[in-house]
This record gives structure tokens, sequence and C-alpha cells, in this order.
């Protein structure tokens, strides 16, 4: 429920309809206060100790797979942990193939984007979950 | 072999070649030719699947290599398709216009170069905004990015295809000054003072000595920009802000012409988009949680949606970024405007430097998950979108609303529409959200946006922007004086790009050799 409630408020902002609670009007005619703030991006700057395979993912797929990303709404809608750090039944040929082919809404990323080497490190950091102290993006 | 997709003149030997060159100047580690590449180049939102296939993709890493790339090109006359990213999801994403042409992948390039004092950056093409955003969060830079609804994409990519964000500096294509730009000779150019040698002023004053040519490559396929300079909105005291929301959708006019003064006027600055109930249900939901019936969604549903979520017909926000005094003023002066206009709720809310920021559009921050609407037929899809330029007037835009609301009626296609304040225009988006599982629907999302581009050349209007199945219908309703402005892109064209390899088919724009490619 907490997720679905969080989602809904960015949504909101996003399409053009600031989700704010009514609030009182203060000094000037502007509001008095706001709403609770939407959680940032997490970014390699957040996670400064990232390295390798998990540095990549962060770097690459965090966008969709973190907070405000299309892939972790989209997977909350068919499986218990949208998070993929979370899981630990990824395996790292499961990983490439989704990601090169694409899968479901999610588009294929090419080898010009993610060359195979940090494809692999990428899978293999996924495949090496769940990453209990990573909770990628989905705070 | 036979299943391969060439370019014209091309058979499956002389691709072949083509590859070898390309990784000669390369390395086989940036260069990709097989099945897998050629599919996953392809347009992930497609309508015609069988449309828009590459030949490959090379990766330059560098300017240099981007020249050679060129070179190459060149000499075997090969089509390249130009891409930063590839992530302009909706208008045909990485996918080249002319099958069998060579994507020029150019993500790899990321290098940012940041002037703190003045607030302008330099990025290459592979650049995103979640890469700008968090070099700015690591340098603790005070300035804000604007970014689209998807911001998975680069900020030159975005900038370049006239993308828009919600802030202040929303038209992303006024925010460039100055360019790098490989021309199709392979020759280096920079615009602006950029021009001269070392100028320290490159990112400051656009136009330089003699003509300024920024904008010839926004949209273009003059040339291969590797570097493009940008304006950052400093980051504000404050940020004020409001979202109203209405009843009926013939309110659309009272609140088109309380606010466009303002805008004009600029005590209203933010790109505001009003839009319609369906913003919310396509992204967090499926269809077929509201009804199994086909053709547009009725009365009954869309009162369901609304009630579900406590929203209007239509609805719009507003935020006043800037110095505290000065917001505090034009907020109070935008807010009377909006309650003349009969909103049915208004909310408002607040952000000072100091307190958590708010992590959507609204302050320049990132986020994809608006691209969940590919998702509301509950399988795979996707969107493209109709977007003529109106005028800023009330009553033009409810006309305009009304005309294309009876069209997605007709069609049976539930309807997802905006209205953008721009500073003197409108953007009217029609969002088609189809479903790639089921032909049928795919081939009357086609039928239907022509009959759209029709309808608004009726009225004088055009796209600014379109997918690119569409992109010679959309440039021949450009039509003035027989369709002068053609001609004089195409003009430029050929003196630029004899062989025509860059981008043939952009925006309509067809080389000599490859014109007999443009379509009806």
């Amino acid at each position: 429920m907490r997720k679905a409630l969080f989602i809904t408020a960015a949504l909101a902002l996003a399409l053009g309809a600031a989700a704010c609670s009514q609030v009182e009007e203060g000094e000037g005619g502007a509001p008095a206060a706001g709403p609770a703030p939407m959680p940032e991006p997490v970014t390699l700057s957040d996670r400064p100790d990232a390295t390798g395979g998990e540095a990549l993912y962060v770097v690459k797929c965090l966008m969709c797979h973190g907070a405000n990303g299309m892939g972790q709404g989209l997977l909350a809608r068919r499986v218990d942990q949208p998070d993929l750090e979370l899981r630990g039944d990824l395996t790292a040929d499961y990983v490439i193939t989704a990601a090169r082919q694409g899968i479901g809404n999610m588009p294929a990323i090419p080898r010009g984007e993610v060359s195979d080497a940090d494809m692999q490190a990428i899978a293999d950091y996924l495949a090496a979950g769940p990453h209990e102290a990573a909770a990628g993006g989905a705070s | 072999m036979a299943d391969i997709p060439l370019p014209p003149g091309y058979d499956a030997a002389r691709a072949a070649e083509a590859q070898r060159a390309f990784e000669r100047v390369l390395g086989a580690d940036q260069v990709f030719f097989e099945d897998l590449d050629r599919d996953s180049y392809k347009d992930k939102f497609y309508v015609d699947p069988a449309a828009h296939h590459p030949l490959g993709a090379v990766a330059p890493e560098s300017v240099e290599e981007v020249q050679a790339v060129v070179r190459v090109a060149n000499q075997l006359q090969l089509p390249l398709w130009p891409i930063s990213r590839g992530k302009n999801l909706g208008y045909g994403g990485s996918a080249p216009l002319l099958a069998g042409s060579v994507v020029l992948d150019m993500s790899r390039m990321k290098k940012i170069e940041f002037d703190e004092q003045m607030g302008t950056v330099v990025v290459e093409p592979g650049v995103g905004f979640y890469d700008l955003y968090d070099f700015i969060k690591a340098n603790d830079l005070p300035y804000w990015m604007s970014t689209p609804g998807n911001s998975w994409g680069s900020v030159m990519g975005n900038a370049l295809d006239r993308g828009m964000g919600y802030t202040p500096f929303g038209e992303h294509a006024k925010n460039i000054i100055g360019l790098e730009v490989v021309l199709p000779s392979g020759e280096l150019v920079r615009t602006g003072m950029g021009a001269f040698e070392d100028a320290p002023t490159w990112q400051n004053y656009a136009y330089g000595f003699g003509p300024g040519w920024d904008q010839m490559f926004v949209q273009s396929n003059f040339g291969v920009v590797t570097k493009m300079g940008m304006w950052l909105m400093p980051a504000p005291e404050v940020q004020l802000s409001l979202s109203i929301e209405w009843d009926r959708p013939e309110d659309l006019k009272n609140i088109v012409d309380a606010l466009a003064p303002l805008r004009r006027e600029r005590v209203m600055a933010s790109h505001s988009s009003i839009g319609n109930w369906l913003r919310f249900a396509s992204t967090l939901t499926t269809r077929d949680q509201w009804t199994d019936k086909p053709g547009a969604l009725s009365e009954d549903v869309i009162d369901a949606i609304r009630k579900q979520f406590g929203i209007g017909w239509g609805g719009l926000s507003i935020a006043v970024p800037g110095r505290e005094d000065v917001a505090k003023a034009q907020y109070a002066i935008i807010k009377a405007a909006v309650e003349k206009s009969g909103p049915s709720s208004i909310r408002e809310a607040s952000w000072k430097q100091g307190e958590p920021i708010r992590g959507d559009g609204w302050a320049g921050t990132p986020i994809t998950f608006p691209m969940q609407n590919s998702n509301w037929y509950g399988g795979r899809g996707g969107h493209i979108g109709f977007s003529p330029i109106i005028e800023q007037d009330g009553s033009k835009a409810l006309a305009q609303f009304q005309r294309t609301y009876a069209r997605y009626q007709e069609f049976g296609m539930d309807y997802q529409g905006s209205f953008v304040f721009g500073e003197r225009h409108m953007i009217n988006v029609n969002a088609m959200l189809f479903s790639q599982d089921d032909p049928e629907h795919l081939g009357k999302v086609d039928r239907f946006f022509r009959q759209l581009v029709a309808d608004a050349k009726e009225q004088g209007y055009g796209e600014y922007r379109t997918h690119l199945d569409y992109m010679d219908l959309v440039a021949g309703s450009y039509d003035f004086n027989g369709g002068a402005l053609r001609r004089l892109n195409e003009t430029i064209k050929d003196a630029l790009d004899p062989n025509g390899i860059i981008a043939p088919g952009k925006s309509g724009i067809w080389p000599s050799r490859l014109r007999g490619e443009r379509k009806a």
C-alpha cells in the first residue's frame, strides 16, 4: 500500500497535476506548506562504494529499475519483489537474455549502449543476489 | 542473408564489405552486424513491425571516430542513422527511417564540461538526463535541469528533437548555445563563438559573427552533432506551485484564456500542461481493471476513473520558481487568475532551499515511470503522439479538443490529450496508446493518425515533431508556395551531403539520390 500511494503522488506531478495536499495560505498569498516530498532517484553519487557490476547496474539500469522507474512500476504488477537487487532467483543468462532481447514492455538494450563485458558484469552481480544492503532505488 | 535489411543499391557482399571497413577504423568490438544487434536497434514502440530495420550499428567513442565512420560511409555511399542514446520512444527510438541504414550509436560518448559560474554545460551525445543529474548532485552545483516525462534519453538528443520539460527552461531547443558538428564530408565545425579558436564565451553568446547555425542542426540531417552547449536554470530560492482541476471539458476555454496572457507576459513561465483523466489511469492501471468493452472508454468508465483518483475532467499544474519576493508576487497574480476561471479545486504547495526537494519533473528531476502507459492494454504496447501547434486562445483550443475527441470516439481510441503552454503557442499533444498484441488495433492507429493530420491541416495546424512513419506526411503538410521550405532543405542537403549518407528522410528531407524513397 505504501508503494502504491507513493507512485500515485509521483505520477500526478509528472503528468502535470501536482499532487499537493490542501494547505493554508501564508504570507503574501503564497502557500504556507507543501506535501511530503517524493524521493529523488538513486544515482552513482549516492552509492560511492559501488564498484564493478554493482556500479554498472546503478548507472545503466536504475533509472528504470529504481524509484520513479518504469521497470520498477511494471514489475510490481507481476512479481512480489520488483527490486532486482533484492531478488535471489535471477541467473546471469536470464538477465542477459531479457536485456538483450527486451522483455514485456522493456526495450532491448543494444551492445553499442552496454558492451558484452559490462552486461556480463551486471548479470553476474544480479545473479549473486539478493543484495540486502544495496536495496537499489526502491526506497 | 536474404533477410538482412539492405539500403538501396546494396547486396549482401557489399554489406559485408561495409562491416569490414567499419571494423578497420573502430575495431570489431564497436561494430554490431549480427541478427541480435539488428533486433535490438528496432523501434520498440513500432506501429508497423516490418518497417525501419537497420543493417547494423557502430558505436564510436570519440569525435575522431565519428569522423572516421562518416568518411567510410561516404566512400561506400552507405546511409547512417545517428542516435545519441536512442530512447526517443514514440518517435522511432533507435531505429532508422530508411531500412538498411547503419545506426551511428553515440551512447558511449559521455563527456560533461560544466561552467559553475555561468551555469552552462557542454555535453556529448551519450550523456543522459540521469548522468547530468548525477554530475550536478555529485558536485553540489546550484542548478536545475529541465527533464522530459521520459528522462531515459540523451540531454542532447532530446533538445535536438525539440523535446520539452516543465520548468521555465522547458523548451529545450531554446537552451542550445553552441554546437560541434561533424559535417557529412567528415569536417569538424563549431557554431557561434565556438568558431573562434579557444573563445571562452562559446556557451555565453549564441551567434558569433555572421549567420547563426545552431538551429540548422535541430530536427535536421545536415550533420552529426558531437557536442552541445546548453544553459541551465539557476536553482531557485523557492518554488510555489498549484494544481487545479475542473469538471467539464468545456472549461478548457476559460483556463486557457485566464493563463495565456500571463504566459505571454512571462508572469507564468513554466511549461504547464493541461491533461485529462487518462493521464492517471493509463500509467497506474491497466485497461481491463476498468472495462472489458472495446471502443473508446464510456462516460461511466470515465466517471469511475475520476472518482477513484479524485480528479476533474481536466487538470493543470503551475510552478513558480525564483527569488522569494518575486515568486510570491507572480504566484499571487497567477492564483487570482486561476480562481476566476472557475476550477473545481485548487491545491497548493511550496518549497524553499534547504527543504527536501521533490523528485519530479517540476524540480528538474529525471523520471521514467510515465512510460508505464505502454502497458495500458496489459501486454506489449507503445504510443505515438499527434502534436499540432495551435493558437494560444481558449476558443481555438476548445474547438481543437472537440474535433479531436470526436475522432477518438469515432475510431474507438481512448483519449489522452494535453495542451502545453508555450510562450505564444500551445502544443496539443494527442497520445495514441496501442497494443502490439492486436494487429487490428495497430492497423487502426495508422488510419487514425492520418485522419488527425488531415483534420489539423484544414485548420492550418502542423505538427512540431513526429514518428518515423509520418515524417514525409507531416513535412508535406508544410506546403507554402508549393513546398518551398522542403526545396530549400533539400538544396542544402544536396550541397552538404552529396552522397546522401546522413539520416536520409529525417524530417522529410531526402538527398537527391534517394528521393524516390519518399512516402506519400
